[in-house]
């Protein structure tokens, strides 16, 4: 199959901090390709470097063909990208934000006002195109970036934290449009903190940790990684815990763990062995029991022993300090 | 490339006009200097005690006058001040044009700029120009108000004067706007611009003719004060809308645009190069 997008090696280092290091992927035209990782994995370097705005410290990547290092007016003449800043200007309106993108892809007139219609209602922004972008919600912001983004028919798209801060409604109406833009054959990279993000829009997923690809292939492959369910296990009385895992030793040899003030088995199937479990836990003061079918959040805490996204309410502050990092 | 910088600019030129505060802060400066700085410095009554008889009074303020066209080339300092004005806030337009860059910086802006295969220069140019239009709509209104408050052309004014003063104090933009739009490039962080700002801001202006004549600063001043485009350019818009004598006007003339176009491609060397270096 033709490649859209190859990675050879490609790091970055800032001084002593090596923020990607040594990655390499592929990605297949028409491909929804996912990189998932937690905030500060090197998700958005990856796509600075990929998107010719900086340069790698060591390796290359090509896009269509095209060196991002030796080809670069090439790589941008081919490439859309939908950045995690809100970058559209508040003071103007959604339309005039779309028709400069098209302006500065060498589209003129008749031509540049056709695609910034198609780009607009393409993201469900038409009713709203001639309203100022500061009376815009957050929703509609995002779509507008990636309106500007997907003007002038890129060949490779590249999506960075598409659906960051966004409710549930307006994250689900991203990504039907994002899967819209597959039939258009846009070949799109994704990079996502939230594992359902990935599972629900890639073909392929790469996780990335600390600057590096830990894990790459098909949601169904990563899954595979994972073999069967686990079941979390609260008590109310902490101390229990250790008592608990003995007893469920016993009854499931070998497949059990505490972890973060909650006991973990490892199953093939919950079904059974959840009999011989509720026999054990009868004697206990049980608050939560958790099945968790396969995922990709489980197959990153299998990986790298830490959790995909952080306790609740992060979101905010990570978020401006990646700006801030970006911005430097 | 110059459709791309075309395309930016109007950006720059749509952003400006929506900011609706944006236009009363910009007067209000120049106007407080015109009004409350240009107005009260009345020299004859300054100097004038009020106890002489009246006979030398006339005498005096004959003597003030004349003392005050040697050193200002008109007896009215707050037309001397305004024509200096309109250079002066031509450069102070200029360096927080460079300003805003730094803010754009931080929203992502200039980042998706770079991704799009927009020439590195047109970016650069646009930001220098969509200044150059703010100045050239302030320079209009500052220029009526300092009309209205009794600025004294010289007589015979010709549409060449107004011509060449323009020509001056576009210049004077071109050249501070590149300069700050290619420091700023290189600076991610707005405190640091503000302290380069305030850094050249006040001296540059003081080490000028634009508020005094040369003839009044210590020699060590003047020295420096030869060296500031601010200067020629002040001189030149005299020489044109108030008629104070210029010896050196072609000199003049070749110092501004020298100095001009060299702060222009300094700065637009520093912009791209700092775009090209991340």
């Amino acid at each position: 199959m033709e490649k859209a997008v190859v990675v050879k090696n490609l790091t970055k280092a800032y001084g002593d901090f090596v923020a990607v290091d040594h990655i390499s992927f592929e990605i297949n035209k028409g491909e929804i390709f996912s990189l998932l990782g937690p905030n500060g994995a090197g998700k958005t370097t990856t796509i600075s470097m990929l998107s010719t705005v900086r340069r790698p410290t060591e390796g290359d990547a090509f896009i269509m063909g095209h060196s991002i290092v030796s080809e670069r007016y090439k790589v941008r003449k081919l490439i859309g990208v939908s950045p995690q800043d809100l970058t559209a200007d508040d003071e103007l309106t959604g339309y005039e934000n779309v028709l400069i993108m098209a302006k500065l892809f060498g589209h003129r007139g008749r031509e540049a006002e056709e695609r910034v219609r198609w780009s607009l209602k393409f993201m469900d922004l038409w009713d709203n195109a001639f309203k100022k972008v500061r009376e815009y919600s957050g929703g509609m912001r995002r779509r507008l970036e990636v309106a500007m983004s997907i003007v002038h028919n890129p060949s490779v798209l590249f999506l960075d934290e598409p659906t960051v801060g966004l409710d549930v409604q307006s994250r689900r109406h991203i990504w039907d449009l994002i899967r819209e833009l597959k039939k258009n054959e846009i070949t799109v990279l994704l990079t996502t903190h939230y594992m359902e993000e990935a599972e629900e829009l890639s073909d392929r997923v790469a996780i990335i940790d600390r600057g590096k690809v830990i894990a790459i292939g098909t949601p169904e492959e990563l899954k595979a990684k994972i073999k069967g369910e686990r079941i979390y296990i609260r008590l109310r009385n902490q101390e229990g815990l250790g008592k608990l895992l003995e007893k469920v030793n016993e009854v499931i040899p070998g497949s059990s763990s505490i972890s973060q003030g909650q006991l973990v088995i490892k199953v093939g199937s919950s079904s059974e062995v959840l009999p011989s479990l509720v026999k054990v836990l009868s004697r206990y003061d049980v608050i939560e029991i958790k099945i968790v079918k396969p995922n990709l959040e489980e197959v990153f805490i299998e990986l790298t022993g830490r959790e995909l996204k952080e306790e609740g309410g992060f979101d905010k502050f990570k978020f401006v300090m990646n700006r801030r990092r970006m911005a430097r | 490339m110059i459709t791309e910088t075309y395309t930016l600019t109007v950006r720059e030129v749509k952003k400006w006009l929506s900011r609706k505060g944006s236009f009363i802060v910009s007067v209000i400066t120049p106007l407080f200097w015109l009004g409350l700085f240009g107005k009260s410095l009345n020299f004859v009554s300054m100097l004038s005690p009020s106890n002489i008889p009246p006979q030398y009074q006339a005498m005096l303020s004959q003597y003030i006058n004349k003392q005050l066209i040697s050193l200002f080339g008109t007896t009215s300092y707050f037309t001397y001040l305004a024509s200096g004005m309109f250079v002066v806030f031509s450069f102070f337009q200029s360096v927080f044009g460079g300003a805003n860059l730094v803010f754009e910086k931080r929203l992502g802006y200039l980042n998706r700029l770079l991704m799009t295969p927009t020439p590195r220069s047109g970016i650069f140019l646009s930001k220098v120009l969509g200044t150059l239009v703010r100045i050239l709509f302030y320079e209009s209104v500052l220029l009526a108000i300092a009309y209205a408050l009794g600025f004294a052309f010289k007589p015979g004014l010709t549409a060449v004067n107004f011509l060449a003063a323009g020509i001056a104090i576009i210049l004077i933009g071109l050249g501070f706007s590149g300069m700050l739009v290619g420091i700023a490039f290189n600076i991610d962080n707005i405190e640091i611009m503000f302290a380069i700002i305030n850094l050249i801001n006040l001296p540059l202006m003081f080490a000028s003719s634009a508020l005094f004549p040369l003839k009044q600063m210590p020699s060590w001043l003047q020295g420096i004060a030869k060296l500031n485009p601010i200067t020629y350019a002040a001189d030149i818009v005299r020489y044109n809308l108030i008629g104070t004598p210029l010896s050196n006007y072609v000199e003049s003339w070749a110092i501004l645009i020298g100095i001009s176009i060299a702060l222009l491609i300094i700065g637009l060397f520093a912009g791209i190069n700092a775009m090209e270096r991340m």
